[in-house]
């Protein structure tokens, strides 16, 4: 069960923030690796974020600011880290289209599944990543990336019509 | 009850893209990192002890800080008068330049008109009215 966090973060002390980092790794660590697609340097940048966060500390609140703050933070140091690296961009169509029919929770679905969302452009990329890894609504995402609710929804419709597309060429049924 | 679209949908995306664990030791090497930049910070401030950004310890140095200051003042003012004193003399030299150049000019425009009278006072000796009147070699003759 999660330990309680201090209701003002900026008081914790060192082992305290050891702790507040076990608490947010997975949810920082995953926004990075699904987005980078890239291990090492998803830890790397996880690292770094939680490094900003402790500089940061004195400005926030609430544990629901931190995680507000974290995958706002993140999530701009992904889209920095992407084009500051120059990473190849994978074309939704050079993704290999799965050999055989699959199933929601089928393993080779996910992986394919997670393949093709890092073969999104940047923005709607971290938006589906967001919607299902986090479970925010288009309001959440919108503050999130400080962008407008309408623009989100848009992205996210494409996005999912891209993905269904491929999915259902591959699998000649409809999963997404 | 099979599951609607949507629901089918919103399941395959969330188990493709729910959260991972972190690698291990990803804690403690957060943590190490924290330390090494503090070790970083510590090093820096003890490099430069006094604070370079403040005006109150500018004041608070000993008093060879105010003979510098005085001496790069006293630079300054002995620069400033070298560099008027200099500008002066070229000012001055430029003016006796184009004074020279102006008596050049003056002497050579008298020395044209020197040459056209001279030729002009040529000109009226050798006209055919004195020409005329024998040659001294003619009249021995």
């Amino acid at each position: 069960m999660a330990e309680p966090v201090p209701a003002d973060v900026a008081d914790i002390a060192e082992t305290d923030f050891a702790d507040l980092v076990r608490r947010f790794q997975s949810m920082v660590f995953s926004i990075a690796v699904h987005f980078l697609a890239e291990r090492q340097a998803a830890e790397e940048l996880a690292q770094d974020v939680f490094l900003q966060l402790h500089a940061n500390l004195a400005t926030l609140k609430s544990e629901e600011h931190v995680k507000f703050w974290l995958r706002k933070v993140t999530a701009h140091r992904c889209i920095d880290y992407k084009r500051r690296r120059k990473l190849p961009q994978v074309s939704l169509d050079d993704v290999p289209e799965p050999a055989a029919p699959m199933q929601p929770g089928d393993p080779f679905l996910a992986r394919k599944l997670r393949q093709l969302v890092a073969s999104l452009p940047e923005k709607p990329r971290l938006i589906v990543i967001l919607r299902y890894q986090e479970d925010l609504t288009a309001a959440d995402i919108a503050e999130t990336l400080a962008m407008p609710v309408a623009t989100v929804k848009s992205h996210l419709q494409r996005s999912l019509a891209m993905l269904r597309e491929k999915v259902t060429r591959a699998t000649g049924e409809v999963i997404l | 009850m099979k599951p609607t679209e949507d629901e089918s949908k919103n399941a395959a995306l969330k188990h493709a893209l729910q959260r991972q664990a972190a690698p291990d030791g990803f804690t403690e090497r957060v943590m190490l990192k924290l330390e090494k930049q503090r070790l970083e910070a510590l090093s820096l401030a003890k490099s430069s002890p006094v604070p370079r950004d403040s005006l109150m310890a500018f004041f608070t140095r000993p008093l060879a800080r105010w003979a510098a200051a005085a001496a790069l003042a006293a630079a300054m003012i002995a620069g400033i008068a070298g560099g008027i004193h200099v500008q002066n003399v070229r000012r001055e030299r430029a003016q006796g330049e184009a004074a020279k150049q102006r008596l050049m000019l003056a002497l050579r425009i008298a020395g044209s008109k020197l040459q056209l009278a001279r030729s002009k006072v040529n000109q009226i000796g050798a006209s055919p009215m004195n020409a005329n009147q024998p040659r001294a070699d003619q009249t021995e003759n």
